[in-house]
């Protein structure tokens, strides 16, 4: 990863795009059966000839195979994803609805399991072996081995139910009649428990590379130098190995916003937070094809938008790969 | 995550290597996760075995009123169509161990295969290497939602989606073996003496990195064991064979996490579905530190 370049990673970016929309362009239209009813969502088996080739026409259907990629192409370049026939919406107003929740939940669980990973990853290699760092290693081990659903149905289950303390569904309290700070309050209460659930789940892998980065900087040569010159502990600790550890963990925080974007479709199912990933799940239990394409294809955008900015991070943080 | 990153036997081991002496032999916290990790599957692998013999009931059969409370006849009650949970457990064992195991199979014969190829055949590297970063970078639950809606739910459609999203680490990490073994003196001289590639590839490379493939296999299924349930948790698993995720399925949709019941119909599942994931990944990682090719190096 280090030795990449900047265009190697920029054509990398590029090639996972036209992937994921090629896929999304030739799944449905490689399935057996008629296309209509997975582009469409249409009832082909109620319709007659006439009104089957009128909706194709209209869709598009009944142009060339490689009119019709050019064509989809072009209206995405144009932000338009299509239209869901089961929720008689353009899908990109659907997305672009749901799209402020997923982003709340992804960025700030993600700050919070930054914050406190690679706090705990820094303690556990200062403490190298100790039965802290031991305990630390198996807790943080166990925790990903968690079914994120299943921590978010234990929290409602003692948090919201048994103790009544936060609220288990939705965003926000419907019809409320709150406003202004309250009802920002409301929000902050909603978004406290998939939050919590997505952070848990993401502290281990934070933590993880924090230790092992922490690990082997503590063990080269210019710490021992550092020590030698009679620099204090904390000194050392934060403004030598701190500093020196911080890129790696940058580009794993960044792979795991790509799994903290895969995890909210769980986590809003269980919440039933609507965000992206909630949408996703209503459309495969209502077989809503385009809907579930869109919401992989911005997920995806999402994904590579911050594996572009941890490079530039990393390039910051890194001087030595500027040069490249 | 790799064992390098996780590191477990290494807790002293660092400093000693660094410092060019050969580290002595201790009872290291390896030892300890491998015997708990082989505990752990050695259980969930005998209950998958003989389910029909310790199953107190049939899991597909309504033995009883829907939603009763746990007693003598149903240890962990009933579900909502009157099903015993406990038996459903020990079915579900059978299901979601096949599914990892099956999957991680899938998973690791491609990342051994690209791995072998890449690692070996440097014209192939860049290609394969750029495959696999393409694999790395896609969210793969989405895409995973994506093709099994697609493609209909079925237990083989789930093993070979799973195995199909999650080679590609494998294949990095047995990749740089190969590479590090092609430039030993006695590959070098097989060729020498003129082997051919097959030769050299099937009987002085692949032996070398069976170890690390396997520890790969085993740290593959605890993945797979998770998108399974993931995977079943949203709806999308078979509906015909009960797994641990389809359990939990059914208890979100009855919202038996808003009940009592989240005692005995979502705690038991979850706790299985961490053993397994848990049992898996240790035996993994202590299977992974012996062959750790960083570590080798610098000895």
């Amino acid at each position: 990863m280090l030795s990449k370049s900047r265009g190697g990673r920029a054509f990398q970016y590029v090639l996972v795009l036209v992937l994921a929309i090629s896929l999304n362009f030739f799944l449905p239209r490689m399935m057996p059966g008629n296309p209509l009813a997975l582009l469409a969502g249409v009832d082909v088996g109620l319709m007659t000839q006439e009104e089957r080739d009128e909706v194709m026409a209209e869709a598009g259907l009944d142009k060339p195979l490689i009119v019709q990629y050019a064509n989809y192409w072009g209206d995405l370049l144009q932000g338009d994803f299509g239209y869901s026939y089961r929720q008689k919406k353009p899908i990109t107003e659907l997305i672009l609805a749901r799209l402020p929740y997923t982003l709340g939940l992804a960025i700030s669980s993600l700050v919070v399991a930054a914050v406190i990973g690679v706090t705990a990853g820094a303690y556990s290699a200062w403490k190298r072996a100790s039965t802290r760092d031991v305990g630390l290693l198996w807790g943080m081990i166990t925790i990903n081995s968690m079914p994120s659903f299943w921590l978010g149905m234990l929290l409602i289950s003692v948090v919201s139910v048994k103790f009544g303390l936060l609220p288990s569904f939705g965003a926000e309290t419907p019809a409320s009649g709150l406003e202004g700070f309250d009802r920002l309050v409301d929000i902050g209460k909603h978004m406290i428990l998939p939050v919590l659930t997505l952070t848990v789940l993401t502290i281990p892998a934070v933590y993880l590379t924090t230790r092992y980065t922490m690990l082997s900087v503590l063990g080269s040569d210019y710490i021992r130098t550092a020590r030698a010159k009679g620099a204090g502990e904390t000194r050392v600790l934060f403004a030598h190995a701190m500093r020196n550890s911080l890129a790696p963990v940058v580009t794993i925080l960044a792979l795991r916003l790509g799994f903290a974007f895969g995890g909210t479709v769980v986590i809003e199912t269980v919440f039933s937070y609507p965000g992206l990933g909630r949408l996703m799940f209503e459309a495969v239990g209502g077989r809503d094809f385009p809907v579930m394409q869109a919401g992989f294809l911005l997920i995806t955008i999402a994904v590579l938008f911050f594996n572009l900015l941890a490079d530039f991070t990393y390039q910051f943080l890194d001087p030595r790969t500027k040069g490249q | 995550m790799t064992a390098t990153e996780l590191d477990l036997a290494n807790d002293a081991g660092m400093a000693t290597i660094s410092e060019g002496v050969k580290p002595k032999f201790r009872l290291t916290s390896a030892h300890v996760s491998a015997v708990i990790g082989v505990s752990l599957i050695l259980m969930l692998t005998l209950t998958a075995i003989f389910a029909d013999q310790l199953s107190p009931y049939d899991p597909t059969e309504r033995i009883g009123r829907p939603f009763e409370e746990p007693s003598a006849a149903h240890l962990l009650g009933t579900n909502d169509i009157g099903q015993d949970i406990m038996s459903e457990l020990i079915y579900g064992t059978r299901s979601s161990l096949t599914v990892g195991f099956a999957a991680a199979a899938v998973a690791i014969f491609m990342g051994t295969s690209v791995g072998l190829l890449s690692g070996y055949y440097a014209r192939l590297d860049s290609v394969l290497m750029r495959v696999v970063d393409v694999i790395l970078v896609i969210p793969f639950l989405p895409l995973l939602i994506l093709l099994a809606a697609y493609l209909g739910r079925s237990q083989s459609n789930t093993i070979i989606i799973i195995g199909m999203l999650i080679w590609a680490g494998s294949a990095r990490v047995i990749r740089s073996q190969v590479m590090t073994i092609s430039k030993q003196e006695y590959v070098l001289a097989a060729r020498a003496v003129g082997a051919t590639d097959r030769h050299i590839i099937f009987r002085h490379i692949l032996p070398q990195v069976m170890l690390l493939a396997i520890g790969q296999f085993v740290l593959v299924i605890s993945t797979a064991i998770l998108l399974e349930a993931a995977l079943s948790f949203l709806g999308l698993g078979d509906p015909i064979q009960k797994s641990w995720g389809t359990i939990l399925y059914w208890a979100q949709v009855r919202g038996a996490f808003l009940t009592p019941a989240w005692l005995w119909w979502v705690m038991p599942p979850g706790l299985l579905i961490v053993a397994a994931a848990l049992g898996f990944a240790l035996i993994g990682f202590s299977l992974e530190q012996r062959v750790d090719p960083r570590l080798k190096q610098s000895r």
